[in-house]
């Protein structure tokens, strides 16, 4: 029941981050949909390796990498995505639709291990679809990098599947590859918006000698 | 069985402006203010009672037919809804449909008596309301479908009083899903605050308030009436889906049924005090995400199984 009203409520956060427009308000979002989702690996097998993920989450997604965000948007002063490639009600219907093919695709899967909730392989391919979503609609490189940690999240969850037979290694390696990730497209917002006046990635498709 | 819809109606008519009034006196109290009367909505009304109506000579019959149209449309699909112990007394198989279109019917004479009048003014409200009505009923009926879904019914009050207790314990989530859709559909339908301001007279920012600047008298009184039993009865349905009390002895059922209407006439002051009202063109996108969350909900009603 618990895992039920998290995982919704992780998707519900999904699609509002889809239909914002505001970059501090998407990274506040973004911090809320990974702090409910540091919550999943206790209801899912609680035990010291999912208090080690709670705990890693919580540091990384919730306050290291939205901080790491908002300081990256002060920096460019950017506020707000101008002019996404679909517009916001367009990417919202959008979004409808893949969630709907999410659930049709997960309900036709047949899964080797045995799923403790029949929500949580629906959710984590919306909530990946939602990320996918965002990162080809926008043009700016931040809510870019945001699509990308949703899209992460997604990802997160469905590995919550195997959550006892993974060594808590190679969950710890992928959260740091995330961080540096991020970390490292902070500083190449950063050099896009020195170099072009604005940080939006339509400009590094322009050929320059 | 006459008695009944009798006795149903006149709870609609008695008591739907006080929602009004509650609401007003929220808003009035968050922001520091007395505010008006609890019963300024009645006298509102009784002094539009009182005054002729005056008609433009454009006009034609449909301009004075409409407000009538629109009131007694809102007026008989209040008995499809139960409130509290008074059981819905009217109730038959596909009701859902006949409740979702005399909505439908009230609007569309609003929209051909704006239209009537020959204001550019007024055709753009009309046009207004068309578009977002258009999203807001995709989202009523995929909220209906998931309580049909649930309960296994096809009639409003066997569908929010049916199972919904059981169903609140294993499908919580999509109902808490519909009734977020629902809500935001009940501000967008009344022309509340985060869609339409029902307070300002700006014409180039309105929707709903656009189409009746031409109406008078007692025609404004039916508008006005028509549109507190609007709230009231979609109200009234709001608090049936969230609120299971159906199991409840009928004296705690019709505390809880009208305690559970004054939370939402104080939380409806609350909203629209805290909240601006929305851009024009944010509006769609506002209805779009409430037709998300209930795709949502269905999606998630369905995978779990029924």
């Amino acid at each position: 029941m618990w895992l039920d009203l998290a995982l919704i409520l992780i998707v519900c956060l999904g699609v509002v981050i889809l239909g914002s427009s505001r970059l501090g308000t998407m990274i506040q979002l973004f911090a809320a949909q990974s702090l409910v989702l540091s919550a999943t690996p206790l209801l899912v097998h609680p035990g010291k390796h999912a208090v080690v993920m709670t705990m890693g989450t919580l540091i990384l997604k919730v306050f290291l990498m939205p901080n790491l965000l908002s300081w990256a948007i002060r920096h460019v002063s950017i506020r707000r995505e101008v002019q996404p490639l679909v517009g916001y009600g367009k990417t919202l219907m959008l979004g409808g639709f893949l969630m709907g093919v999410a659930f049709w695709i997960s309900f036709r899967l047949e899964l080797p291990v045995r799923e403790t909730s029949n929500l949580l392989v629906p959710c984590a391919f919306s909530v990946v679809m939602v990320g996918f979503l965002l990162l080809v609609s926008r043009f700016k490189a931040i809510t870019q990098v945001i699509g990308y940690l949703v899209m992460e999240n997604g990802i997160f969850l469905f590995a919550l599947l195997l959550l006892e037979k993974t060594p808590l290694l190679v969950e710890m390696g992928i959260l740091l590859d995330i961080f540096v990730g991020v970390l490292i497209m902070g500083i190449v917002v950063n050099h896009i918006n020195q170099e072009f006046g604005s940080a939006s990635t339509v400009n590094l498709t322009n050929l320059r000698d | 069985m006459g008695i009944r819809i009798l006795l149903h109606i006149m709870v609609v008519v008695i008591l739907s402006p006080l929602l009004l009034g509650i609401t007003g006196k929220t808003k009035a109290f968050l922001v520091g203010r007395w505010g008006p009367p609890l019963l300024q909505p009645y006298y509102d009304i009784g002094k539009l009672f009182r005054k002729g109506n005056v008609y433009s000579t454009t006009t034609t019959w449909i301009f004075q037919a409409a407000p009538v149209v629109s009131m007694a449309a809102v007026l008989v699909s209040a008995i499809f809804v139960p409130f509290g112990s008074l059981k819905a007394p009217l109730p038959f198989f596909g009701d859902i449909i006949l409740f979702a279109y005399l909505y439908g019917l009230a609007r569309f004479f609003m929209i051909i008596a704006a239209l009537d009048t020959g204001s550019s003014f007024e055709g753009m409200g009309a046009s207004r309301e068309a578009a977002f009505s258009c999203l807001a009923e995709v989202v009523l009926f995929l909220d209906f479908i998931i309580l049909a879904l649930l309960s296994k019914s096809l009639v409003l009050s066997e569908m929010v009083e049916g199972n919904i207790l059981s169903s609140w314990q294993l499908f919580g989530p999509a109902i808490l899903l519909a009734g977020v859709s629902y809500f935001l559909v009940l501000l967008a339908e009344n022309a509340r605050i985060p869609v339409d301001d029902p307070a300002t007279h700006l014409e180039l920012t309105m929707v709903h308030e656009v189409m009746v600047l031409d109406h008078s008298g007692w025609d404004l009184a039916y508008i006005l009436y028509g549109s507190a039993i609007k709230l009231f009865v979609l109200g009234a349905l709001f608090v049936n889906i969230l609120v299971p009390f159906h199991g409840l002895p009928p004296v705690m059922q019709t505390i809880v049924f009208w305690a559970g209407m004054i939370v939402l006439a104080v939380g409806l002051g609350i909203v629209e005090s805290c909240m601006a009202r929305l851009r024009l063109n944010q509006v769609p996108q506002l209805l779009i995400g409430a037709f998300v969350f209930a795709l949502v909900g269905l999606l998630v009603v369905l995978i779990k199984g029924v």
